[in-house]
């Protein structure tokens, strides 16, 4: 076990999930599945967990769905007090550890990126780029400034145009919410391709893979 | 001494599964009728702990606790919600309600209910997350799959092989683990395995 691993510990309980409280709708999820062959398998990363809704959609296409859930890590949790960035980019390598040739068609980041400080973001960005092709997708939520209060929620896909809100049971990660230029200087393996501003100040995010 | 006992009618009880399950098999003198109307389960039963492979020629229910390197049925396997396995799991029909730290493969469907918890990668033509389950790794479907043995099941004919691409779910998981799925390899394994026959 690598000293990293070490020093990192287990998850402190893994919560099953709440029940879905609301749906939303989405303008920029479809343009993730707008190529999708359902006959071409489909290679998808999800940053949170797994739910029913999530895996009941991507049972229509040919696919394999990884499922990392990094919210419920406590290296995430503790990035700011015990790891280096170093550290960090091991810590987030062992979870995105895939098998050799793994190229991620769809990622969804959902507000993860709210949540890393400016060293966890580059240490995210640098262990997600060896996974990233020129044609992968990606759906995220940023904030529109950085005034704005996270709500401690996670979310699923019902549909191509519509996403579940479940309250996260465990208690919410410290915010680190990044301007757009932040976002654009830290997570250079993306481009941004199109935003929509949402009410309380969010902001939907689709990005594509920087050349 | 036989270890586990057919699942002679629906009403397992959770006080009957105290005690480890010691019974001989069904005497043979049973009526064809008798026979018949007897679902053809292997259990192991809650209490019972098993260190190494298992496979089974009917359908499988675990209730105990099972640690080794492939828990493999022909038919249904289920792990209920006491069961703990620390294996990979092959079967037609996987239905889990307990605890799995394992890859599995189903050749029909994989189900995880609201009470299960799996760590590991599943490969079957048909996933289904039941609302409050936990589950961490890869999931690989392929409905089309699915879609072709269905149809075959309706016409009866036979389903041609799937090729190597992950879909035949026994091989990917044993690749995975470096086993061989044949029954000749099990047997020449030095980690001990246990054979379940049904009838």
């Amino acid at each position: 076990m690598s000293s990293v691993a070490r020093k990192i510990e287990s998850p402190t309980g893994w919560l099953r999930p709440g029940p879905i409280v609301s749906r939303q709708p989405s303008k920029l999820l479809p343009a993730l599945f707008r190529r999708a062959d359902v006959n071409q398998r489909l290679t998808v990363l999800e940053i949170g967990p797994a739910l029913h809704e999530t895996v009941e959609f991507f049972s229509q296409f040919r696919c394999r769905l990884h499922f990392v859930d990094l919210f419920q890590e406590s290296f995430v949790r503790e990035q700011q007090t015990s790891l280096s960035e170093k550290d960090l980019r091991q810590a987030f390598k062992e979870q995105l550890r895939f098998q050799a040739g793994t190229q991620i068609d769809i990622c969804l980041l959902w507000d993860f990126l709210c949540y890393l400080d400016d060293r966890a973001l580059r240490a995210f960005n640098a262990a997600l780029r060896p996974w990233l092709h020129p044609g992968t997708k990606t759906h995220g939520f940023g904030v529109h400034h950085l005034a704005i209060r996270l709500e401690n929620i996670q979310y699923g896909i019902i549909d191509k145009e519509t996403l579940s809100i479940r309250k996260r049971r465990s208690e919410q990660l410290p915010c680190f919410p990044h301007s757009q230029i932040e976002m654009h200087e830290m997570m250079n393996c993306f481009a941004f391709e199109r935003g929509l501003l949402l009410p309380e100040g969010k902001l939907e995010m689709l990005l594509k893979q920087r050349d | 001494m036989a270890m586990f006992d057919k699942h002679k009618s629906s009403k397992q009880t959770a006080t009957a599964a105290d005690e480890p399950r010691v019974s001989t098999p069904a005497p043979p003198a049973q009526s064809a009728a008798a026979t018949a109307s007897q679902s053809k389960v292997a259990m192991i039963g809650q209490g019972i702990s098993i260190t190494g492979d298992v496979k089974a020629e009917s359908s499988l229910k675990i209730e105990g606790r099972v640690e080794g390197r492939s828990v493999q049925c022909t038919g249904e396997l289920e792990v209920a919600e006491a069961g703990h396995v620390k294996a990979n799991i092959i079967g037609k029909v996987v239905r889990i309600s307990g605890d799995v730290s394992g890859d599995i493969g189903g050749s029909d469907k994989v189900v995880i209910t609201k009470s299960g918890r799996v760590q590991g990668n599943i490969i079957a033509p048909r996933v289904q997350l039941d609302d409050g389950a936990l589950f961490r790794g890869s999931i690989d479907m392929n409905p089309a799959q699915s879609a072709k043995a269905d149809k075959a099941a309706a016409v009866n004919q036979p389903v041609a092989k799937p090729a190597a691409s992950g879909y035949d779910s026994k091989s990917a998981v044993a690749q995975k683990t470096g086993e061989s799925s044949s029954a000749k390899t099990d047997s020449a394994r030095k980690e001990p395995s246990l054979n379940l026959k049904s009838g």
